[in-house]
């Protein structure tokens, strides 16, 4: 059974993509920010990573990048809620989301995926990049 | 008066009346005088030499014998008219010319001076020696016809006096006019240009030299004035110009800054938004999932995830009109049969009592564009020109042209690069809308409608699709009239779309 590793700050969008894979069938791991699932990463085979973009210390594009370097064929979702961060923490020239999603398909991301997806989509997603 | 005076006209008539009330008084007394005295001089001049010529005739004739000779030769003085008194003393023993009245005889005064005793007789006495007797001849001769010629000389002087005096005064004010004439005109011209009337050119057809010189400086300084009032009107007209553009570049960079300003918190609110509703939507999901299908909880969940799924489509809205979102399907191609295709569409959404007419001109270029997202530009300005038809009597126009975009108008009014466009134009005849809210009406949640009737996002998402399609919209509308609005897009050129 393939093991998918969910990287996101946020508990609830965690928790319940969680459950939502877990339903379909896969072993899933929670990582709740960038450096946590790195580590797990290289503890642990994992099949296929979704991570979040916008999250404290390192973001979605660096996780990308880590796990290129050291694993290039574990198949990546970058999921992000479209638009900007809060505006309360918006400056002038802040990096939009589209540009994070640039970013990390560039970083070689294989899907983005913009929130809020539907279940169907997400489950879609995963089965075309296992190829199950 | 003091006016009168004081100008030149009346210096110069002052000036000639002063010299002619000092010289003609003097002239004339002195002219008097000089033919008076010429007259009375001729007069006793001629008296004496006459009372010689007849004392030496009085001389042929004796005293004693031959007195009636000498009383006739007396006579003949008088009767001659030469004089009016006539007598012969010899010895004491005066015989006077008969044809003398008793008063006259005794009227004889040693009078030598013309004029003298006031008795208009000049008597004189010329000593006779007749016959060894001493005497002497006494003759009056009347002044009157001299005087009276003086008198009459001294009229005719006066009167060519005052002849003159009116012919130099008549000159005098002829000669001042001549001067005061143009000195007039030039007052007159000079108090047009004080006053800003200085069109007209200055020529003046004086003959004297410095007024025809001021004439000129005048005129040159009158052509100046022209020259430089011109180049400051052109100047102000010009300024005027630059800041009407200034201005109206200024309002289209404040508009679209507010809007940007709004699209981005906006987008920052939907971004926080989608990542609630992403919870949402899956635990939901899951939730009915658990539940059998019959059950009363389900039903309510299904309610949760369709509003759930309503709320995901208004956060895509303001994603689009805050050109965050990321669903864009960009293609090169003609804008006609997207925009007949959404026609078609719209024409079935609206009721069918709506006039809704469109024209698409065959020959306009390709674009490069999302074809889904013109199409829902055009739903969202339809559907706005419906509500703003209602109940009027009025019809909805959709249009597809191509114009070329000036590069004047580029940058001022309209942030596109200048070139060939292709235009859509949404026309209606509904209520139209007055300028303060035509200027927030791309503003998010900026609604006419009543709450709860509308989202107020329609075009704010119409405004971030043209943006990101780097095109442009523009917006006329008249209260009570209606309102157009027209899309410009740029037109790809299909030569460098092939290189690229």
């Amino acid at each position: 059974m393939a093991r998918i590793l969910i990287i996101d700050d946020e508990e609830d969008v965690r928790f319940v993509l969680g459950q939502v894979l877990e339903r379909d069938g896969f072993e899933v791991e929670l990582a709740e920010n960038g450096k946590q699932g790195i580590e797990m990463i290289r503890d642990s085979e994992c099949d296929l990573v979704i991570t979040d973009v916008i999250m404290p210390g390192i973001d979605g594009v660096a996780v990308v990048q880590k796990i290129r370097e050291e694993k290039p064929d574990i198949p990546i979702i970058v999921i992000s809620g479209g638009g900007n961060p809060s505006p309360l923490e918006y400056e002038p020239g802040a990096i939009a989301t589209n540009a994070y999603l640039a970013s990390a398909s560039q970083a070689g991301a294989d899907r983005t995926l913009t929130k809020p997806f539907d279940r169907q989509e997400l489950v879609d997603t995963v089965h075309t990049l296992l190829g199950s | 008066m003091a006016g009168r005076i004081n100008s030149v006209a009346g210096r110069l008539v002052l000036m000639l009346l002063l010299i002619h009330a000092v010289l003609m008084p003097l002239l004339f007394f002195t002219l008097e005088r000089v033919i008076e005295n010429n007259l009375t001089n001729a007069f006793v001049d001629d008296v004496r030499i006459y009372s010689r010529v007849f004392a030496d005739n009085l001389e042929t004739l004796d005293p004693d014998s031959s007195q009636p000779e000498i009383v006739a030769l007396l006579d003949s003085a008088i009767l001659g008219g030469h004089s009016v008194y006539a007598a012969v003393v010899y010895e004491d023993e005066p015989i006077l010319s008969s044809l003398m009245t008793e008063s006259e005889a005794g009227q004889f005064s040693e009078d030598f001076r013309f004029g003298q005793n006031d008795d208009d007789i000049y008597f004189l006495s010329v000593p006779v020696f007749a016959s060894g007797v001493m005497g002497l001849l006494q003759l009056g001769v009347d002044e009157l016809p001299t005087r009276e010629s003086v008198e009459r000389i001294r009229q005719t002087l006066v009167y060519m006096l005052v002849v003159y005096l009116v012919i130099a005064v008549a000159a005098g004010a002829s000669l001042s006019s001549t001067i005061v004439r143009p000195i007039r005109w030039l007052q007159h011209a000079s108090r047009d240009i004080t006053s800003g009337n200085y069109d007209s050119e200055l020529r003046s057809d004086t003959t004297l030299v410095e007024i025809r010189d001021l004439s000129e400086d005048l005129e040159k300084m009158r052509s100046n004035l022209v020259g430089i009032n011109a180049r400051l009107q052109q100047e102000i007209a010009e300024r005027e110009q630059v800041e009407a553009e200034q201005e109206a570049l200024e309002k289209r960079l404040r508009h679209a800054q507010r809007l940007e300003s709004l699209g981005t918190l906006a987008g920052g609110v939907a971004h926080e938004f989608n990542n609630v509703l992403q919870p949402v939507l899956l635990y939901t999901d899951l939730a009915i999932e658990d539940l059998p299908s019959d059950s009363p909880i389900s039903e309510n969940l299904k309610r949760v995830m369709r509003l759930a799924t309503r709320a995901k489509g208004l956060s895509q809205q303001i994603l689009t009109f805050g050109r965050q979102s990321d669903d864009w399907d960009f293609r090169v191609l003609k804008l006609g049969p997207v925009i007949e295709e959404a026609m078609t569409m719209i024409r079935a959404l609206l009721p069918a009592t709506v006039d809704l007419r469109g024209s698409v001109a065959p020959d306009v270029g390709q674009v490069r564009c999302d074809p889904a997202q013109i199409q829902q530009l055009l739903l969202n300005l339809c559907h706005n020109s419906f509500r703003a038809i209602r109940s009027r009597e009025g019809y909805i126009a959709v249009s597809v042209t191509e114009v070329l975009v000036p590069k004047r108008v580029v940058g001022k009014y309209m942030n596109i690069e200048p070139g060939e466009h292709a235009v859509i134009e949404v026309m209606d005849t509904g209520e139209g809308m007055d300028a303060e809210t035509a200027e927030r009406v791309f503003e998010p949640f900026f609604t006419t409608q009543s709450v709860g009737k509308g989202t107020g996002l329609g075009l704010s998402v119409v405004h971030g699709i043209v943006m990101r399609h780097d095109g442009e919209i523009m917006l006329e509308s008249t209260p009570g009239k209606g309102t157009r609005i027209r899309i410009y897009l740029p037109i790809v050129d299909e030569s460098v779309m092939a290189v690229t």
